[in-house]
């Protein structure tokens, strides 16, 4: 979990670890976003139960 | 024809025969021809298609034989449903040639009920970029004020119904996709029950949390388009196995006994909303109350909690889906879709597993806080339609959601039109049921629209 603010540097290099390799001005375009976007990652990651199950826990009936 | 009628009016006339099925498709044609041109919302007509649908329609009408209340209406789809052998383009330039095989499980049913497709509507890029100005056709634009956002992303249905153009369509919610339109458009939409409608068919943007459903002028005429989509389907494998009810059977029951929650602090402390969606809520309350529902003030978690889940959740699954494009073709999308999609490379494995523990503990506690309620009230939109240009590509993302909340728990909720705000556009509230209870929704929904006067205005271009 990261709710440290992000910057260009490290923005480009997330984007590149998932295939995308965009150009400086790209990236810069995103950066807001992934401001905002960062918040609420802080948020879900806030602590929870440690018995909490995941909403799409595996059930072994499913066809 | 020049007057606008409901689907239930339309279907009303079309079995008594007072109504010709081709005329009225003829009619809409003409206003689409009219219209259409500074609203945008039609991508394709069909013309040929929908007066083949209309002559058939008629033919059953003279032979008796109608297949129920949509048998002659126009209609028209998303971009995102397939419709077979015409073109389905999510409104990208991605998909600019695509030409399904086979219609979706909604768009088959539809046509089965003898619905008349008059063509497909803009969106929302792949339903969630827009509203764009660099995609091979221009976004939808707001029936009351064409300077105006519709909302999206079923940006085309919102302004096709609200200008008379049809008289219902399709949408998709993934995070308010029909609710937001429905809600800047002055109209109603429903986003049912995860589970009632299938999404077989209709072009994926999150696949836990896409939901189809109808858009149209009143709550009547939803009740009556979900009837004509929902159903089990076996290609889904989400959709719920159960018998469907008949959506228009609590219609006329009135709101006495019903039970009603109030999430009051998302639309006043967790996302204010404007002073005339404040109010036109408050005076909705005091009609549910006059009329005799039990009313009273719930709280739940800080509306910024589902948001930030249902944002986490869509954007990943938009980019598992998009990634290998995004990564062949990233400029070939626009620039709203493929930046907002793009934000999940910031999110790692342990997030998203976060994600799903709290996705589960805000739907327990939603059912909780309905175990003893029928109806949920909160806002549909923080207030009027904003100009277009003024909505910014991260505008959505920067305050919590209203409709997002049940996105992530999948739970019923309708969109409807509670007024006029100071700049004369409209403005709306959400009623929310609990899983499976659309009549019920309907009901309140019905009982509410009767007793106002909106539904006797429309935007001035319709008139």
């Amino acid at each position: 979990m990261s709710t440290a603010l992000i910057d260009e540097t490290e923005l480009s290099a997330m984007l590149a670890r998932h295939g995308l390799e965009l150009t400086p001005e790209q990236v810069h375009a995103i950066l807001p976003g992934a401001t905002i976007f960062r918040r609420m990652i802080a948020r879900v990651n806030a602590p929870l139960p440690r018995e909490a199950e995941p909403a799409l826990t595996f059930n072994v009936e499913q066809r | 024809m020049s007057e606008i009628l409901t689907i239930a009016e339309a279907a009303r006339r079309i079995a008594i025969k007072q109504l010709s099925p081709v005329e009225l498709t003829r009619a809409h044609l003409d206003r689409i021809r009219r219209l259409d041109p500074s609203l945008n919302a039609f991508l394709m007509v069909t013309e040929e298609r929908a007066l083949a649908d209309a002559r058939a329609a008629e033919e059953r009408q003279m032979a008796g034989t109608l297949r129920g209340a949509l048998d002659g209406i126009p209609i028209a789809h998303k971009d995102i449903y397939n419709t077979a052998g015409i073109r389905t383009t999510a409104h990208s330039r991605l998909l600019e040639h695509n030409v399904p095989a086979r219609d979706a499980y909604t768009v088959k049913k539809w046509a089965d009920a003898g619905a008349v497709m008059l063509g497909k509507l803009a969106t929302h890029e792949f339903a969630f970029g827009g509203p764009s100005f660099d995609l091979p056709w221009p976004p939808a634009r707001n029936p009351w004020n064409t300077e105006h956002f519709t909302a999206g992303s079923s940006s085309g249905t919102g302004a096709a119904v609200a200008a008379g153009l049809i008289l219902g369509g399709t949408g998709s919610d993934t995070g308010g996709s029909i609710r937001g339109p429905a809600a800047l458009c002055g109209i109603a939409g429903i986003k049912p029950t995860y589970g009632l409608s299938s999404r077989a068919g209709i072009l994926p943007l999150a696949f836990t949390l896409d939901h189809a459903g109808p858009l149209a002028w009143t709550a009547e005429d939803c009740a009556l388009l979900l009837q004509g989509m929902a159903g089990h389907d076996p290609e889904d494998p989400a959709s719920a196995n159960r018998p469907i009810p008949d959506f228009t059977n609590l219609l006329n029951q009135g709101v006495k006994g019903l039970r009603i929650g109030v999430v009051r602090h998302f639309f006043e402390t967790d996302h204010r909303a404007s002073d005339a969606t404040r109010a036109g809520i408050d005076a909705a309350i005091d009609f549910f109350r006059k009329e005799g529902a039990d009313v009273r003030d719930i709280t739940l978690s800080p509306a910024a909690d589902y948001h930030a889940v249902g944002y986490l959740i869509m954007i990943t699954e938009a980019f598992t889906l998009h990634a290998p494009w995004m990564r062949e073709r990233f400029n070939d999308y626009g620039e709203l879709f493929r930046d907002r999609v793009a934000l999940a490379a910031t999110v790692s494995g342990p997030d998203m597993v976060q994600t799903a523990r709290r996705r589960r503990v805000l739907c327990q506690e939603m059912a909780a806080a309905m175990d003893d309620l029928d109806i949920i009230v909160s806002a549909s939109a923080p207030g009027e339609a904003p100009r277009i240009e003024d909505v910014t590509k991260w505008t959505n993302m920067e305050k919590p959601s209203f409709t997002m909340p049940f996105n992530v728990t999948g739970f019923p909720a309708i969109s409807l039109c509670t007024g006029f705000g100071v700049g004369g556009l409209p403005i709306a509230m959400q009623l929310v049921g609990r899983p499976f209870t659309e009549p019920k929704l309907f009901q309140a929904a019905h009982a509410y629209e009767t007793a106002m006067s909106w539904r006797a205005r429309r935007p001035a271009m319709a008139d």
